[in-house]
């Protein structure tokens, strides 16, 4: 095809392959970048890059973190005595910004889901295993704080079995509840219905 | 709960259809091929968010295009007012909305609109496999209560997992065991919760059954119901779900060998007699269709005492294959229903004799190639 460059349409081609852009848009943003100074498309080319070859996963809890360990795990002022269990990294980040918890956390990288072909050994449970088995760690609580669906459910069911002989490590859950600001009549059965059966003393 | 008017378009043969309804009898009249069961059927998408005639939505798109959608206003007592939408293309596949805004699930709409349907195919309900009886059931169920639709659901997607581990993990047996107990634990806990309110709706529905075929047969038999479950069946799902563990236990190594999920109420029947006999292997098919009114009449009955708003019941054809004596007590129960109802009929003579086509209260209408118009009356 004449009057089109082969550079901007490779450009165009991965930037559509971003979620929630669509070639209308990959282009758009293609044609943005051109206009721009070298200097700050530099900048985001190498942001990119460095997305990719510097980030890391800590070796300790499975968080995404620009070092291994990760910020958590290395600040003295958290308390060791607390395990906090998540599905991903996001829910850190989550959890991080209410400001409630101050132990460290352990990221399983999934739940378990046998017709999505993943098992207890596909996901992060050994490590947490070994965290609790290992002196340097002294673990008295394990929350548990995954989805509560099916598949996080069975995981929680999964991992409090195996915490069961150890009598000094405690293991609780997060509560299901009503989000702050609904009104009762917006609520779902479903959730309204859990919340209802892990009801606390007024 | 009232529909008061409906919009289809390329609904099977209706291609641009908007039509007002009267708020207690609709009587559709035209000829085999009309569309006039594409009308209720329409109205069923919207209560059910599925067919009652096809099992897939992609035989419901007209033959020239490449989508179809529904939209009703409903007026019912909980909710003063709201719309409902249907969608449904080959790309998008289904969405239903209420008010405009999309359902983040299809099953969230079930409830919002009380139904029940009298068709041809309803004689499968006695006479074929215990699945029919099974989903007879859950759509009843479902309707009265979303926490057992959930149940359904989560047991439904608990045995999918456990099936899987089931079928293809291949290892040691004591590895398996403890990969299969957390499925085993929801399963109990959702299969206890279906099977004590199935057993509770039944014992209700029982006396609603044993009234309405008495009505409808003039009573020379007596239906009876027997609701067959892994256990004796409990109200109370703490019974039943320490027999679901024991029974688990027992079927333990079948299982293993089967890899399937063999206990649970996705096994269960339900056994209608008449007297003594059982209606599935000795009825006759007018025994069958007797019993079949009869049952779709109990749930009418059951709805309307249980419900804060009456359903919409939907009758599809029924008037052809009666006698003139079943005939009259079946216009007479819709005469009596408060809610609104829609029959679709090929032939009107029985309908003029017994209800007046006020235009108000009452409507006739005409279907012709997808084309509907109200019939005026005198
Ligand atoms: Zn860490």
């Amino acid at each position: 095809m004449e009057g089109t460059s082969e550079i901007l349409e490779q450009a165009i081609e991965q930037l559509a392959k971003l979620p929630g852009t669509g070639r209308k848009s990959a282009r758009r943003i293609a044609l943005f970048l051109l206009k721009q100074n070298d200097e700050s498309v530099i900048k985001l080319a190498e942001a990119l890059i460095s997305l990719k070859k510097s980030i890391t996963r800590c070796s300790t809890c499975g968080v995404i973190s620009d070092g291994d360990p990760c910020s958590i795990c290395q600040n003295t002022k958290r308390q060791t005595g607390q395990i906090c269990v998540v599905e991903e990294s996001q829910d850190v980040f989550l959890i991080e910004k209410t400001n409630e918890f101050r132990g460290r956390y352990h990221v399983l990288g999934g739940v378990i889901s046998p017709l999505d072909n993943i098992g207890p050994d596909d996901v992060r449970i050994k490590q947490l295993m070994q965290r609790i088995n290992e002196d340097d760690e002294q673990i008295d609580e394990v929350i548990l704080a995954l989805n509560p669906d099916s598949e996080g459910e069975a995981t929680s069911y999964y991992i409090n079995k195996l915490l069961k002989p150890f009598d000094d490590v405690e293991v609780t859950r997060i509560a299901y509840g009503i989000p702050m600001g609904t009104e009762l009549e917006f609520i779902d059965e479903a959730t309204l219905g859990r919340a209802f059966a892990s009801r606390n003393t007024f | 709960m009232k529909i008061t008017n409906l919009k289809l378009q390329n609904f099977r043969n209706h291609e641009e259809t908007v039509v007002e309804w009267a708020p207690h009898m609709n009587v559709i009249v035209g000829q085999n091929g009309a569309g006039k069961t594409n009308l209720i059927d329409a109205i069923h998408y919207l209560c059910m968010s599925r067919s009652f005639v096809s099992s897939s939505d992609m035989y419901v798109v007209n033959q020239d295009a490449t989508f179809f959608m529904i939209k009703g206003h409903f007026e019912g007592n909980i909710r003063a007012s709201f719309d409902v939408g249907c969608s449904y293309s080959r790309g998008e596949g289904k969405k239903i909305f209420v008010n405009e805004s999309p359902l983040d699930r299809l099953s969230d709409l079930i409830g919002m609109v009380p139904v029940v349907v009298l068709s041809p195919s309803d004689k499968k309900l006695t006479s074929e496999g215990p699945k029919q009886r099974r989903s007879f059931i859950d759509s009843f169920i479902s309707q009265i209560s979303p926490a057992y639709l959930q149940d359904l659901l989560d047991f439904r997607k608990a045995r999918k997992q456990r099936n899987k581990l089931l079928q293809e993990f291949r290892g040691n047996r004591e590895v398996l065991l403890a990969y299969l107990e957390p499925w085993n634990v929801q399963l109990m806990e959702y299969g206890s919760r279906i099977v004590a309110k199935r057993t509770e709706v039944l014992n209700k529905f029982r006396d609603y059954l044993a009234k309405e075929y008495e009505v409808i047969s003039g009573m020379r038999h007596e239906p009876h119901l027997e609701y067959q479950t892994f256990c004796e069946p409990s109200e109370d799902e703490e019974t039943v779900r320490e027999r679901y563990q024991a029974e688990l236990e027992k079927e333990q190594d079948h299982e293993l060998e089967r890899e399937l999920t063999l206990i649970g109420p996705h096994r269960d029947e339900i056994v209608f007699y008449l007297d003594d006999f059982e209606l599935r292997k000795y009825g006759s098919q007018g025994q069958h269709r007797l019993f079949a009114l009869a049952l779709k009449l109990a749930q009418l009955l059951y709805f309307s005492d249980e419900l804060d708003d009456l359903p919409i019941f939907l009758l599809d054809d029924v008037f052809g294959d009666l006698d003139a004596q079943r005939t009259e007590v079946l216009l007479n129960a819709l005469i009596e229903h408060a809610g609104q109802t829609f029959v679709t009929a090929a032939n009107p003579i029985p309908f003029d004799e017994y209800i007046t086509f006020d235009g108000e209260r009452n409507r006739k209408y005409k279907v012709d190639q997808g084309q509907i118009s109200v019939v005026k009356t005198k």
